[in-house]
């Protein structure tokens, strides 16, 4: 049986499902010579390690789109469960939707067992979406959380294979972590020991690769002394690269644009036009902006 | 030649103290050749959110026929107006579904969220990726100019007057220096209470 | 000869009834009863759950599930029917978190469950759900309680009352039921109301009680146990809201002491 949908609309996205609608279209456009446009990037340094009785994950907060910094403060780290978070590398809106969609995909399966989800069943899932992809979908994700059988750490490559690590790395900024971790990673280190190598390896990412850049995001996921998870989110814990405040102060004053029309719509007033007619609009004397002359563009349509 | 620059735009979105402006270019172009000097990029959903798409012109005339339809049937549906937020998510979504055949356009949404009243300024990529800024975004052919600008002038905290003046010389200023874009532009400033929209005058070259 | 017109559901009676339907409603009428109440910070739902046998294990048998973080539901009739319109729901709560990045609002959840519900008294080859189910939830307009029957219509209650003691839990709810009633007050008014014909002693483990209240400090996002701290305050899901809860049959028991 169908699903009745009561929307004349197709359904917006579903996950998982893809639409191709437009790709002859494209195709035909890159042999006339018109390249499609790049997607924002998230170069990225991403970095996780196991300490003692959690782990703890790091990001970058820049995001590019060819050389152009997109977002000079995005957030790389994202939420799968209560208990599992995941940082991404690779294409912005790919890390971004595979998390998502793991996210949704979790939650159901949590309420169907009643218990927590387990940082392998975010791993299987990603694994398996990204695989059948073939590395289209372009994610390397750093996964990591902690559920009943203790901390777990795991990256996720974009064609799906994955890797069980102790200190992990990705993205461009990769290298420059990776040397950090290979020279002072030991085991069964502190919260805060933990804090500081994670975030000396994403600021080794901001300062020595160009595709990272701007702050640096923590996240801790780890066991309390009484068994329970606990969370620390620490958003911009580090903030290396400030914009330094104007010295000038460059303001036009007001008058400097040539104004040609304008043209100022209350709300109130707007609600009124649609619930009778627009004629009533253009006759009212009380509006003392101009009536909308002919020529004047009609800048939009009214709800 | 990138897709992207087949019909030139230029458009920015920025935020003031309880306002937001989102401004565009007015002209479309084909190939280099002028087509129109009073063509729409930027669209009101309702009275909290409005949308620009830079991009290919087709594409979005054909996805704002999509996304109106979608926030009237929200409308019908939920019996409240949708939030910047939730509309961003919505486009985001929507473009994503294209990953792997995507609409040429990159939208830049512009809104008064109204339950905190706060201003709320987003972009996407083509596949929907969302950037949320605390202060502007910026679309279409000339965007390295328009960071330049917006770097340069934007401060927090404008009046609607102030972010008025900011917006447009910000965009007059970054399409100067832009031969796909120009020809008249429209800066639209959204108060919790009112619209003010205002054409500009520009080198129409 | 009325029988003639129960053996296809997209057969009106002469008299214009869908008799199935009906019957479907019988069902519903002959399972445990179901209590739900509005209050005015919150909302409780509450069903009994009296198990045919010592022997089953009463912890598996779950009446009040969760949907998604703000909504949860009751039914009253015929568990697995019940089942896979929980599952729907669910993915449906999903599917509109994973458009709009914001959980259902309650009428947008009641209204996908109530169209399986109608769709499944209009197509070939299958029977109504022998279920009505009693929504409850939290949204951008404040605390919500919805009845939803087999024929797919649905309803938002104050209070209401579904199964095999309806009427009498009606009545009780009808003279007990107070604007601004709170959610403490309700509680123990939809436990006092499953009293009404309750057959036997009610105890922590024969009923089922959930709320839609203000997380607790310790579980202010959906974590669910998990301490967050530090989310992003501009993120829904850190910030503190109403959630859908079980009681535990400490907590239920803590309320019947005081009955």
């Amino acid at each position: 049986m169908s699903n009745a949908n009561n929307t004349p609309l197709p359904a917006p996205a579903s996950y998982g499902g893809f639409t191709f609608e437009n790709t002859h279209r494209n195709a035909l456009l890159t042999r006339m010579g018109y390249d499609a446009p790049n997607a924002t990037k998230t170069g990225t340094t991403i970095a996780g390690i196991v300490f003692k009785g959690g782990v703890m994950l790091g990001a970058d907060t820049r995001s590019t789109s060819g050389s152009i910094v997109a977002d000079k403060n995005c957030e790389k780290i994202h939420r799968i469960s209560s208990n599992i978070f995941c940082c991404g590398a690779g294409t912005a809106a790919d890390t971004e939707n595979v998390t998502g969609m793991v996210e949704a995909k979790l939650r159901l399966h949590e309420l169907k067992t009643g218990r927590k989800a387990r940082v392998v069943n975010a791993l299987t899932l990603l694994k398996q979406h990204l695989f059948r992809y073939q590395g289209h979908v372009s994610a390397a994700l750093v996964l990591g959380g902690v559920d009943h059988t203790g901390p777990r750490l795991h990256t996720v490559a974009p064609h799906g294979s994955t890797d069980t690590l102790p200190y992990v790395t990705m993205g461009s900024g990769s290298l420059a972590a990776m040397s950090i971790f290979e020279s002072r990673w030991k085991p069964d280190m502190s919260f805060d020991e933990a804090a500081q190598l994670v975030g000396d390896s994403i600021r080794a990412g901001i300062f020595h690769d160009l595709g990272s850049g701007s702050n640096v995001d923590l996240t801790a996921i780890y066991l309390q002394e009484d068994g329970t998870v606990a969370v620390k989110i620490m958003r911009n814990i580090d903030c290396p690269n400030p914009k330094p405040a104007p010295v000038l102060n460059y303001k036009y004053p007001t008058g400097t644009t040539a104004v040609l029309t304008k043209e100022v719509k209350p709300f109130s007033q707007l609600a009124e036009v649609t619930a009778i007619s627009r004629t009533i609009f253009e006759n009212n004397e009380d509006d003392d902006a101009a009536p909308p002359a002919a020529s004047a563009p009609v800048p939009m349509d009214i709800n | 030649m990138s897709i992207m620059s087949y019909n030139g735009s230029a458009m920015l979105a920025m935020v003031g103290r309880d306002c937001v402006a989102i401004a565009s270019d007015t002209q479309l172009s084909a190939n280099g050749q002028m087509i129109s000097t009073d063509f729409q990029r930027v669209h009101m959903v309702n009275n909290n959110v409005m949308i620009g798409m830079s991009g290919l012109a087709t594409d979005v005339q054909t996805l704002w026929a999509d996304f109106r339809a979608r926030t009237k049937m929200y409308k019908l549906r939920e019996e409240r107006d949708i939030s910047p937020r939730a509309f961003a998510h919505m486009v985001s979504s929507a473009l994503y579904q294209r990953r792997f055949g995507p609409y040429f356009i990159e939208p830049v949404i512009a809104g008064i969220d109204p339950d905190t009243k706060k201003p709320y300024v987003c972009s996407t990529d083509i596949i929907g990726c969302i950037e949320k800024s605390p202060n502007f975004v910026v679309a279409g052919t000339c965007t390295e100019n328009l960071y330049g600008m917006c770097e340069t002038l934007f401060r927090p905290d404008m009046d609607a007057d102030d972010l008025f003046e900011t917006v447009a010389q910000a965009l007059v200023n970054a399409f100067d220096r832009d031969a796909y874009s120009g020809q008249g532009a429209i800066v639209h400033i959204l108060t919790p209470t009112e619209l003010i929209t205002r054409t500009i005058k520009t080198r129409t070259d | 000869m009325a029988d003639r017109y129960s053996f296809s559901l997209t057969t009106f009676s002469p008299s214009g009834k869908l008799v199935q339907i009906e019957y479907a409603l019988n069902a519903v009428a002959s399972g445990f009863t179901s209590i739900g109440i509005k209050a005015s910070n919150g909302v409780v739902i509450a069903t009994e759950k009296k198990l045919s046998s010592i022997l089953i294990s009463e912890d598996t048998v779950v009446k009040a599930v969760p949907i998604c973080d703000t909504i949860g539901l009751v039914y009253s009739g015929m568990t697995p029917d019940a089942k896979v319109l929980i599952d729907r729901a669910r993915k449906a709560a999903q599917s509109y978190r994973r458009v709009f990045n914001e959980e259902p609002p309650v009428l947008q959840l009641v209204r996908d469950i109530a169209s399986v519900m109608q769709e499944y008294t209009q197509s070939g080859g299958v029977r109504p759900f022998g279920v009505s189910l009693l929504v409850a939830g939290h949204d951008h307009n404040g605390p919500a309680l919805y009845q939803v029957d087999p024929s797919g219509s649905y309803f938002a209650w104050k209070a209401a009352a579904i199964g095999k003691n309806m009427l009498s839990g009606k009545t009780f709810l009808e003279k007990r039921y107070t604007e601004n009633i709170d959610l403490t007050d309700a509680i123990y008014t939809a436990i006092l109301a499953l009293k009404e014909g309750f057959e036997g002693e009610l105890t922590e483990n024969n009923i089922e009680v959930a709320v839609v209240a203000p997380a607790p400090p310790e579980a202010a996002s959906s974590a669910g146990g998990v301490v967050v701290t530090g989310g992003n305050p501009d993120d829904p899901l850190y910030q503190t809201r109403p959630i859908f809860r079980r009681l535990t049959p400490a907590e239920i028991k803590d309320y019947l002491v005081n009955i």
